[in-house]
């Protein structure tokens, strides 16, 4: 396979709150690729955000990274980071938006108001490229056109305020290219949007991967979106990758429950009078250890094990692998739900 | 934006002039003692003629044309109490110059620190700049100022080697009623600033500014600094302008030739016409802060556009 950009091993995230530990990552292992789109999915509080942020330092003061490192292989001169490893802000500032750049859930709020979008662009530009004020703006106006805003010089004057919030994604992700990454981590960028601009932003983080040479980390809850852009997939429950494959292995042959139980959950088309369906149940607590399979008490088809050990993760092929007993050769045959079997006919998606 | 501001400034002059019409028709009503210094020892025909000198006899709607023609030519009328028979400019020419130097040092002076103050606060959250800054605006909110009016008054003449009282052309005597008057407003605006300055830290453009590699230093002074500046700037205008009043207290602790308390003075002594050109002033001085407010505003948010109607965007 490609080069590694990135390798987290055994990463363990704790929050400090009134004098709670809350374990957000519980024990993550991943590999990101050059050029890939590794579209991580999860449910709210699955710890999504909490783990990219590590990557960037951003976590919230908190917050720490009790255990297990993360090694940047993508600076300039080859020279492996560990970035678990980097305390001071200052040692940060080499990494955030020069190597690893981030783009925002809501565009309407992550833009400084008082700003030229200009300005803003050009202030990644001028931090992360030696270029000169005028070569900085003939960049940024390069930028601006890349991210398909029309008229670049006259927007270049404008405000945050003068733009809808699919122009003002735009802008972010122009912000986040300026930096001239070469990772860029999507944290739900088209959560906040109309369902019209979902496509368009995301053809154009598409095509900017492909321009830019990136390797993308996008955040999302929309399994739509994932089937559409990624080219791996990454599961997440409770602060653990519980299911990690291609887009067609998660797609057309998921194994962790809980994956199934996702996919269970897409509204289906032309399925009149019956309920939606829904997971039962909460995540589990994480301010108490988990123990074994953490969706094993959300599980009807749970086994005994999975209440008493944690699984390890089973390799289904070099690219797939998932963390659940029902892999293991002395657990018994259970079959994945029936909408499993619906998606691979392509009555779904 | 220079027609909002024609239109602006044509609606001040209008409130102005009602406010003034107002007061005047009010002073009318008051006892007419006010208008002779030694009204106990004249006679009724004497107190008519005087009147009738004075036009005050005329009906109200002359008298008000009148007022505002006079004051159309800067004449605010003459003091007949306070100062009986010297033109009320002549007054306030003597004694507001001294309240604005006065309150204009010290308004630099409390910008000076408490804006750096604050911001340092903020950058400092919870360390120990923050706290002591903390304390020293606790202290001042708590304690009543003229506590400590008094002692920066009896300890600082001391350590200056300065007489109580105010010397207008020593500038030596100009350092404690200026310090006296900021510590207030230094604890205002550090307090104000490092608010509003945590609350921005906590928006998603601040977190988008950091993920793109601006330094800590940088977040703060080139993005947060600013945005959370806007609020404040409404109040400077109003602020500067407001020294024309004068403070009755350390005016009075300094003997201060100035502005302070003057208003009340006059309206203790009935002296009519003085009335009228300090609630004039005073009125102006509000008018125009506010409009200076909102016109910084404009210039410092480019989000508030005051030329378009509310909701246009």
């Amino acid at each position: 396979m490609a080069e590694k950009m990135l390798t987290v091993e055994n990463l363990e995230i704790k929050f400090d709150l009134r004098g709670k530990k809350l374990n957000a990552i519980r024990g993550i292992s991943l590999d990101l690729y050059k050029g890939e789109i590794l579209a991580i999915v999860g449910e709210s509080g699955s710890g999504k955000s909490v783990f990219t942020k590590s990557f960037m330092g951003l976590l919230e003061q908190n917050g720490k990274v009790t255990d297990g490192t993360i090694m940047y292989y993508g600076c300039d001169d080859g020279v492996p980071v560990e970035l678990t490893s980097l305390k001071k802000e200052k040692e940060w500032y080499k990494i955030r938006g020069h190597e690893i750049a981030m783009i925002m859930q809501d565009p309407m709020t992550s833009l400084n108001p008082l700003k030229t979008i200009g300005a803003q662009i050009m202030e990644a530009v001028l931090l992360h490229q030696h270029l000169n004020r005028a070569e900085a703006k003939a960049k940024t106006l390069e930028y601006l056109k890349d991210v398909g805003i029309q008229d670049p010089e006259r927007r270049f004057e404008q405000y945050p305020h003068e733009f809808s919030g699919g122009m003002r994604q735009r802008v972010v992700i122009a912000i986040a290219i300026a930096c001239n990454p070469q990772i860029l981590i999507c944290d739900e960028p088209t959560t906040a949007l109309d369902v019209t601009i979902q496509a368009q932003i995301l053809d154009l983080i598409k095509e900017l991967r492909h321009k830019y040479k990136l390797s993308v980390i996008l955040i999302t809850h929309d399994l739509g979106v994932v089937a559409n852009i990624a080219d791996r997939v990454a599961v997440m429950y409770a602060g653990d990758i519980v299911e990690i494959g291609t887009s067609e292995d998660i797609f057309y042959d998921p194994r962790h429950p809980y994956t199934w139980a996702l996919l269970s959950s897409l509204p289906q088309i032309g399925v009149k009078g019956e309920n939606l369906f829904s997971i039962p149940g909460t995540p589990p607590n994480l301010f108490t250890e988990v123990k074994g399979d953490a969706f094993a008490p959300r599980n009807p088809k749970a086994l005994k094990i999975d209440f008493i050990e944690r699984p390890p993760y089973f390799e289904v092929s070099p690219t797939h692998k998932a963390r659940t007993w029902l892999l293991d050769p002395r657990a018994p045959k259970v079959d994945p739900p029936e909408v499993v079997e619906k998606i691979r006919n392509g009555g779904l998606i | 934006m220079l027609k909002y501001l024609a239109k602006r400034i044509g609606r001040s002059l209008i409130t102005l002039v009602i406010i003034l019409t107002i007061v005047f028709c009010l002073l009318r009503l008051m006892p007419i003692e006010g208008y002779f210094p030694n009204y106990e020892k004249m006679t009724p025909q004497q107190i008519q003629v005087g009147l009738e000198e004075m036009g005050l006899t005329d009906p109200l709607p002359v008298q008000i044309v009148r007022f505002f023609k006079d004051l159309l030519h800067g004449d605010l009328g003459t003091s007949r109490i306070y100062r009986a028979n010297v033109a009320v400019t002549e007054i306030l020419a003597d004694k507001v110059p001294v309240s604005i130097k006065l309150g204009v040092f010290s308004m630099i002076v409390s910008l000076l620190i408490g804006i750096p103050m604050g911001a340092l606060m903020a950058r400092y959250k919870y360390r120990f700049f923050d706290k002591l800054g903390t304390m020293f605006i606790v202290c001042i909110q708590a304690i009543p100022a003229a506590v400590y009016f008094l002692y920066i008054q009896l300890y600082g003449t001391q350590i200056l080697n300065v007489g109580l009282l105010f010397d207008i052309n020593n500038p030596k005597y100009w350092i404690l009623p200026v310090l006296s008057m900021s510590l207030n407003n230094i604890a205002f605006y550090g307090m104000w600033l490092r608010r509003y300055m945590v609350d921005e830290s906590n928006k998603d453009y601040v977190k988008l500014a950091k993920a793109k590699g601006v330094s800590e230093g940088g977040v703060m002074f080139k993005h947060i600094f600013r945005n959370a500046f806007v609020p404040l700037a409404q109040y400077i205008p109003t602020a500067f302008l407001n020294t024309v009043i004068g403070s009755i207290y350390i005016e009075s602790l300094y003997s201060v030739p100035g502005m302070g308390g003057l208003l009340v003075t006059v309206i203790k002594k009935h002296d009519n016409t003085m009335v009228q050109g300090i609630v004039l002033l005073y009125a102006c001085v509000g008018v125009l802060g506010l409009m200076l407010g909102d016109v910084l505003m404009v210039i410092l948010d480019p989000r508030i556009s005051l030329g378009k109607k509310e909701g246009d965007r």
